[in-house]
């Protein structure tokens, strides 16, 4: 930026004062003074907004400005006796500019300010601000303009520009909220741990978050921080500034966190005031980036997973088998094994990956939260469990352990049985795993992608190695009448894992689908008895048995699955159904529905600050407006069909019906009190 | 098991705290890290070379507004005149990379100088940002003092007014005049952190 650039910016400012306009337009941005109303009621406040429209790639700054740059400043004059409050800043991006980081406005950006009149006031008044502003890309340019207003009193009543209206209710919009969070930091080697109580934040939603200290001197604004969920809520590691608090002083700035919506990413900034206190270790929020280590540590819990009681049954087994292959087999057999099971785990991957993508709020776990996968699930448990018993033979070829080592079946049968393994391991895994899986699941795809890979190359890794070194196996004594009993002993982890599994079932579903799930499982034993039974015989018998294996589990399935969407549309009072908004239209009612989801922060701030309030209450009492609950917490069908029906994949939705007839007015995500107040006033 | 996890996650967890804690930039009351770089003469100048001396280290730009308001107003040279007369060492170090604002030749630098009655001991050209990395220079102008054992005495801004008006100057407290003095005197300086302010350094 030349200095005659500048002096050309300067002269187009001069010109803007002269004419005492409410907008000045440099080569970098456009400013604006604007009245929220066009007039003003004496005694009463009024609001008036700076905005800034930027041409792309400029910035303006934040109240604290990061490592360089300037906040904007507005020197008023103000008729006598007005008062104008702190600029009301909007939560700021982070704007790096080489190794440095700015906070600070892209685009465009209104700056509230609230003027309090004087009640001895009437006719038309003048309003001057005479803004300062750095504006920057690479370089930055130091502008100022005067700004002009002519206030008519509400005598002369003008209708508001709809268009500043909504400027404004955007502004309100992007400022940050109060949680009342106990927040708490410690300084360790230069480093603010800060630990802020967000109960809703263990959810799996939040992408991104990050501190900005007020003022400069407490905070790096350069600094990487990590940031880790713990029980109740997120913990973030601080690199501090040239100026760190000492003694009990607080830490106060903002927390901006985004969390994953079904529409993209959503930001907030939440204020806090964090005091110094002790922060016990952090136990339960897997940190942040990292990947080695995390992809070691998922390694180390792929081998722990051999261990599971459901799992080391079809392991040994597996292990078992490679004895008889010892001579050379046996290492194909591991790879192949290894393939299967990567498979697998790459498969439950780019699913959960998928899922999220699509704006589910899934974890780890998710697989047991459906009654039918875990019938499904309890089903092959027993079935592996009687055949280990000896009940029945086939299964035994699933499991690789039959056949001749290297026959292309055989292979096939030991790529099933790392596939199988896999799907054995996840009820045991979920509830030891479900953490640290989940924390996958919020990194980039490559990274939950390459956890889930290091977990599958764990788990696989003592079967893979004592297959490539098959001189250990020679340590098992010779095969013989012990395998059999061993088979035997290892039958009963296997009906513990399918009691659980019942157990689990039992509290999803009914009675009478319980009791279908167990004679479900007397069926499929019987059938499954019948069917070895039966192996020599006639093709007769043979069919009988699957026959009464299909319709043992058919029946037990089908129960499952009609109750489970008998389940869905639970109708708890003033919870959320078309049919029910309609009803209380047809009442005359207008009514606000919010659909909204336990694991969304977004929707829970929202209801904190813009909903659950005495004062919106009182107006939704006072225009006797219903208030419906429309909860997504667990898919629902009608909902996510609602939630298109407007346009969005995700929650939060605010719908205001007004009554008898008529489209809803659709609410922005970030609420407002006011914003929900005045939405209320105009139905 | 879960117990197991749970040691991991905190031993992971304790990892990533050891790994930011080496990120430290340099502090007040710490060895000045040691650094050499060329003048716009072309002669190499270090950093022990002037042990036993006072040393100001002033990061610039000669196109930022900020560092305009204390060059057009005559306020930096004062500063540099003041050490000169106190035997301080004034280093002027311009970091902007080529191709960026700031960034200058060695006839330009000391064209600027004469230009503007600079008085600096020296002005060393750091286009590759080594010197201003080192010792995390973010802004034009970043005032830092060194003192005669070497130490870092002061790091931050040139004065406390966040502006590009000269106007300020006046009123400011100068903050970088203020602490040099406590140096030459020997004593303690009393504020020996503020905020730096301007334009972001052209790395």
């Amino acid at each position: 930026m030349t200095f005659g650039r500048v002096l050309a910016a300067l002269a187009c400012l001069l010109l803007s004062v002269a004419h005492g306009s409410n907008s000045v337009q440099t080569p970098q941005v456009q400013v604006s003074l604007l009245a929220e109303q066009p007039h003003y009621t004496p005694g009463q406040p009024l609001w008036l907004g700076l905005r800034f429209d930027l041409l792309p790639g400029w910035h303006v700054y934040w109240r604290n400005p990061g490592d360089s740059g300037e906040a904007p400043r507005i020197d008023w004059r103000l008729p006598d006796g007005w008062q104008a409050s702190d600029i009301h800043w909007p939560v700021p991006h982070r704007i790096p500019v080489g190794h440095l980081v700015n906070y600070g406005y892209e685009d465009s950006v209104t700056l509230l300010v609230e003027l309090q009149t004087t009640t001895a006031d009437a006719g038309p008044r003048t309003i001057v601000a005479n803004a300062d502003w750095l504006v920057c890309r690479e370089t930055c340019i130091p502008q100022q303009g005067l700004l002009r207003l002519e206030l008519p009193d509400s005598a002369a009543v003008d209708a508001a520009n709809p268009r500043v209206v909504s400027d404004f209710s955007a502004a309100r919009g992007q400022w940050p909220v109060t949680l009342g969070s106990r927040a708490i930091y410690q300084q360790v080697d230069g480093t603010l741990q800060l630990r802020v109580d967000i109960p809703a934040a263990s959810a799996g939603q939040i992408e991104d978050a990050w501190f900005a200290a007020y003022d400069w001197g407490p905070v790096a604004p350069s600094g990487r921080q990590q940031w880790s969920r713990h029980a109740d809520g997120l913990r973030l590691a601080i690199p501090a500034g040239e100026m760190p608090p000492t003694g009990d002083m607080p830490l106060q700035g903002l927390l901006v966190v985004s969390e994953r919506s079904g529409d993209g990413l959503l930001t907030r900034g939440i204020r806090l005031t964090a005091t110094p206190g002790l922060l016990p270790p952090d136990t339960t929020g897997p940190p942040g980036p990292g990947i080695a280590l995390a992809l070691a540590f998922a390694f180390l819990g792929g081998l722990l997973l051999n261990l599971m009681p459901c799992v080391l049954p079809v392991l040994s087994i597996k292990i078992v088998g490679l004895v008889r292959h010892a001579d050379g087999g046996a290492a194909r057999h591991g790879l192949v094994f290894t393939a299967g099971v990567l498979s697998a785990f790459a498969a439950l991957a780019a699913a959960l990956i998928a899922l999220r993508a699509a704006g589910e709020a899934i974890g780890w776990g998710f697989q047991l939260q459906e009654p039918l996968v875990v019938l499904g699930l309890m089903y092959l448990m027993l079935a592996l469990g009687l055949n280990l018993s000896g009940v029945f033979s086939m299964g035994s070829r699933l499991m690789g352990l039959a056949g001749q080592a290297g026959s292309r079946h055989d292979l096939a049968g030991t790529f099933a049985s790392g596939v199988l393994a896999v799907v054995v391991a996840s009820p045991c895994t979920a509830p030891f795993m479900g953490g640290a899986l989940g924390f996958a699941l919020t990194q980039p795809a490559v990274m939950s992608l390459g956890v889930f890979l290091a977990l599958g190359l764990g788990f696989a890794t003592p079967l893979l190695l004592l297959s490539l070194w098959p001189a250990w196996l020679r340590l098992l004594p010779a095969p013989g009448a012990w395998m059999e009993r061993l088979r035997n002993v290892l039958a009963f982890p296997m009906y513990a894992a399918a009691a659980w599994l019942l157990w689990v079932l039992s509290q999803q579903v009914t009675p009478t689908v319980l009791a279908a799930a167990l004679a479900g499982a007397v069926l499929l034993s019987f059938a499954l008895w019948w069917s070895d039974l039966s192996l020599h015989n006639r093709r007769r018998q043979r069919t009988v048995a699957s026959t009464a294996a299909v319709a043992g589990m058919g029946i037990a399935l089908l129960a499952t699955l009609t109750q489970n969407q008998a389940d869905q549309p639970s109708i708890a009072q003033a919870s959320w159904s078309a049919d029910h908004v309609r009803a209380l239209q047809a009442d005359g009612r207008a009514v606000f529905v919010n659909f909204t989801a336990a694991w969304c922060i977004t929707c829970k701030v929202n209801e904190q600050v813009a909903l659950d309030t005495d004062r919106v209450r009182a107006a939704l009492e006072h225009h006797n407006i219903a208030y419906l609950k429309g909860d997504w917490t667990r898919r629902d069908p009608a909902i996510t069909a609602e939630l298109a029906r407007h346009g969005r994949s995700g929650v939060p939705l605010y719908l205001l019906f007004p009554p008898h007839t008529g489209q809803p007015q659709v609410l922005p995500q970030f609420l407002t009190e006011g914003l929900v107040l005045q939405a209320i006033e105009n139905i | 098991m879960g117990i197991r996890i749970r040691e991991q996650v905190v031993a992971m967890a304790l990892g990533i705290v050891l790994s930011t804690a080496t990120l430290a930039a340099v502090n007040v009351g710490q060895p000045a890290p040691g650094f050499s770089g060329i003048d716009t003469r072309g002669q190499r100048i270090a950093l022990e070379d002037y042990r036993g001396q006072v040393v100001v280290l002033e990061w610039t730009n000669h196109d930022c507004p900020y560092v305009r308001k204390h060059y057009d107003s005559g306020n930096m040279q004062a500063h540099q005149r003041e050490a000169a007369g106190n035997g301080v060492v004034w280093l002027s170090v311009i970091s902007s990379a080529p191709g960026k604002q700031g960034h200058v030749t060695a006839a330009e630098a000391d064209e600027l100088t004469a230009q503007r009655g600079a008085a600096p001991t020296a002005v060393i050209l750091d286009p590759a940002g080594h010197i201003g990395r080192l010792y995390g220079a973010r802004t034009t102008p970043h005032m830092y003092i060194i003192d005669r054992d070497g130490a870092l005495a002061y790091m931050g801004g040139i004065d406390s007014i966040v502006s590009t008006d000269p106007a300020d100057i006046a009123q400011a407290t100068a903050y970088t005049r203020i602490a040099l003095n406590e140096v030459v005197a020997g004593k303690t300086v009393q504020r020996a952190v503020t905020r730096p302010y301007g334009c972001s350094v052209k790395y």
